[in-house]
């Protein structure tokens, strides 16, 4: 008995030595940052403020009234919808082609996952000259109207700006989880597959997407709340503009609390906000792993 | 047995580098007191600034302005060398100003000293140690204080005098005239598109529009609740009679007479084609090459202008009129702002600290090298009376030189008139006119609609 005891607390002394640290910090960045958000929820506090005054539920209910946070959230939905769709698209198929066998793919998946590590920041603003000077020079010189102004001064151009952007840095991060699922397959099947007269493409849909479910669970979830979430790109990129028009929830909520000093409401949309897509992620989540147990 | 030893060593590597990041932050923290504690002694304790720090003191100096961080720097080691014992710690500004000065005092370390606008201060004013019958005040301009003072007690002392119009360049006004162009003789509306019109068919570009936010929110915009509503009184009557829905700004002359001006001038627009890709570089650029004639901006564009100047060119203000009416002296004079202020924390700094943050801004408000250094790069008029230096901006000089024929008046007469987000939220609706997307009518409904929030000023 005190020998299984001794035993568990060197476990425990083992964990700690390894978890400890980083909990510490999660806890000190993440966790106990969001508890004191929610107590702010329920003052009025501006952020600067010495005193705090408690307001009840009144930030929760004005957060469901307040029609810019409703359509900053539409359009981050549109936004997301298409951003996940295209970086996924993207990922599986640029993933297929490097797990092929074609030649340098080590190369072609280092390439290809790059512009991830670039952060949103830099991102932004580099494509932010791109769209705004570079393309306009070239679409000027070789007279095409639309290139020939900035994307980025038209709401609808603006927010395709930011989908294309987005879906180009995201679907190099995706691409590595799904070469991880293909390269999982079992090639006897594959190999089965081909032997039976299968094309490729039948091979793609028919066995490879199957056996990925997992990977495709994983990489929609983490694209649905990354795009909700998305920030720095909207800020460097298009800073919310032109005329506010690509105002994405998160930035709203930021320019609620910092821009507009009121804090207590901008953390309630921000409470809101992380409970909508917990819901939606896990929904998915749970949904598309269905699909797999089914199996 | 090694296996274990090794992991065991690197967990512990590892914490030591999570913890040494924590140790480096508590140190300057440590320099400030307990919120609870810095308030208990400075209720119970005056102030003074003859104060005198007995030993080493660290302070931190927070600025809002951009582009001007060598300068600070400069100005910092003169003062500290001038004041063995008071280290300064500067802290640039970054894009989002007011967040970092929010997160800043977050973290419980509120700048010392924060150069900031009136309306940010005036809102933290609880925080802010008042300057009222201090002897450093008396070297400023009695005028300069309008914006700085809240309630009859001052909280802040002013940086520069910030003159808001139509840069213009000489030579290419010059050439439009066809001979040697005088600023005062633009007196109406018509005379300025008369102007315009001369400068165009030189085959350049009239005028120019940056289509930022602050730009047109901030500067264009709050012209309209500016001196031509009237006395400070008046404006705030005026917009409080928006707040409460009595006035509707589609219903005001003046709103519709810089209106009609901002109309005409983006008839002639140097950005016509895609005026919202706005840079102040890129447009400061087109103005000193002579690509534009005009450009709508501030004195302190000489900041992006002096850098690319050639030897010779002159430039100067011209005043953004609102009518027809030759005999408005407004039309004729150039809206100053007092845009920032010097103000002292006492909720988070010890009284040594805020002594010596108030020999900082004594120093940074009187002393000839300071002096020197704003006046060569700013280029702005100085509000202060001992300021003897020249100024060497063509801007700042004209700006001094409408000051001195008393055609300026005061922007916004008080420090709350305008909310400290009117440039985010009104910009944009401005941006959006601009760009054509929507009318007058719907623009004018969306000012109200802002207003309809805020509280009555």
């Amino acid at each position: 008995m005190a020998k299984n005891f001794g035993k568990k607390i060197k476990n425990i002394g083992i964990f700690a030595g390894f978890g400890l640290p980083a909990t510490i910090i999660w806890a000190s960045v993440v966790l106990i940052p969001f508890i004191y958000g929610i107590w702010i929820t329920f003052t009025d506090w501006n952020g600067l403020a010495i005193d705090i005054n408690y307001v009840g539920v009144q930030n929760y209910l004005e957060v469901f009234t307040d029609s810019t946070f409703v359509t900053a959230f539409f359009k981050t939905v549109i936004y997301a919808f298409f951003t996940v769709i295209a970086s996924n698209l993207v990922g599986f198929l640029l993933a297929l082609a490097v797990t092929s066998g074609i030649k340098g793919q080590s190369f072609f998946r280092t390439g290809f996952f790059t512009p991830n590590i670039i952060g949103g920041i830099i991102l932004g603003y580099i494509w932010n000259f791109i769209f705004s000077y570079a393309l306009t020079t070239f679409g000027k010189s070789i007279g095409v109207e639309w290139m020939s102004t900035s994307w980025l001064t038209h709401p609808t151009r603006a927010l395709i700006a930011l989908i294309i952007v987005s879906s180009w840095q995201m679907s190099g991060y995706l691409m590595v989880i799904y070469i991880a699922g293909l390269t999982n397959v079992p090639k006897e099947l594959l190999e089965a597959a081909y032997v039976d007269g299968a094309s490729g493409f039948q091979v793609v849909r028919r066995v490879k997407l199957p056996l990925i479910k997992n990977s495709t669970a994983i990489c929609i979830f983490l694209s649905i709340s990354r795009t909700f979430m998305s920030f720095d790109m909207n800020l460097s990129l298009t800073a919310g503009g032109p005329y506010k028009s690509t105002e994405l929830i998160a930035y709203k909520i930021y320019q609620t609390a910092f821009t507009s000093m009121e804090f207590g409401k901008g953390q309630a949309q921000a409470i809101v906000l992380f409970v909508i897509v917990a819901i939606i992620s896990l929904l998915q989540v749970y949904f598309t792993r269905k699909g797999v147990d089914e199996q | 047995m090694k296996k274990k030893l090794l992991s065991t060593i690197l967990a512990v590597a590892m914490t030591m580098t999570a913890l040494v990041g924590c140790g480096e932050t508590k140190a300057p923290a440590a320099s400030n007191d307990s919120a609870e504690s810095t308030e208990a002694s400075t209720e119970a304790a005056e102030v003074t600034e003859t104060a005198e720090p007995v030993e080493d003191v660290e302070i931190s100096f927070y600025t809002t302005e951009t582009g001007k961080d060598q300068m600070f720097q400069d100005i910092i080691a003169d003062f500290e060398s001038k004041n063995p014992g008071i280290h300064v710690e500067y802290i640039a500004a970054g894009d989002d100003q007011l967040q970092q000065w929010m997160a800043l005092y977050s973290s419980n370390e509120g700048p010392t000293v924060s150069l900031m606008d009136p309306i940010n201060i005036w809102e933290n004013q609880e925080r802010m140690l008042e300057y009222t019958g201090m002897s450093f005040v008396d070297n400023i301009e009695p005028s300069a204080l309008s914006t700085m003072t809240f309630d009859g007690k001052v909280y802040a002392v002013p940086q520069t005098a910030a003159g808001v119009g139509l840069l213009y360049n000489k030579a290419v006004c010059d050439a439009a005239v066809g001979g040697d162009f005088d600023p005062s003789s633009i007196k109406t509306r018509s005379d300025l598109e008369d102007l315009f019109k001369k400068i165009e068919a030189t085959g350049v570009d009239a005028t120019c529009f940056t289509g930022v936010n602050w730009s047109l929110g901030s500067h264009y915009l709050c012209q309209a609740y500016g001196a031509a509503i009237g006395t400070t009184e008046e404006r705030v009557a005026y917009v409080n009679s928006i707040i409460a829905g009595e006035t509707k700004e589609i219903d005001n002359d003046v709103f519709n007479g810089y209106m009609d001006t901002f109309d005409m001038m983006a008839k002639y627009n140097h950005n016509a084609a895609d005026p919202l890709v706005g840079d102040v570089n890129i447009d400061a650029a087109a103005l000193a090459a002579g690509e534009c004639g005009t450009w709508f901006m501030g004195d302190w564009a000489w900041t992006f202008l002096g850098p690319i100047v050639t030897e010779g060119q002159e430039f100067g203000l011209l005043p953004i009129p609102h009518s027809d009416d030759p005999n408005d002296v407004l039309n004729q004079s150039i809206a100053t702002s007092f845009a920032k202020g010097y103000c002292v924390d006492k909720s988070q700094n010890t009284e040594a600290q805020q002594a010596a943050g108030l020999k900082f801004v004594e120093y940074i408000t009187s002393d000839s090298y300071a002096e020197e250094q704003m006046a060569k790069v700013c280029g702005q008029a100085l509000p202060y009376k001992n300021a003897t230096v020249e100024i060497e901006s063509p801007l700042g000089l004209s700006t001094a030189n409408y000051i001195a024929n008393g055609k300026t008046y005061d922007f916004y007469g008080t420090p709350n008139l305008c909310p400290s987000d009117i440039w985010y939220e009104c910009g944009a609706y401005m941006c959006e006119y601009l760009a054509g997307q929507t009318t007058r009518e719907e623009l004018a409904a969306k000012i109200d609609e802002y207003w309809s929030h805020q509280e009555a000023r």
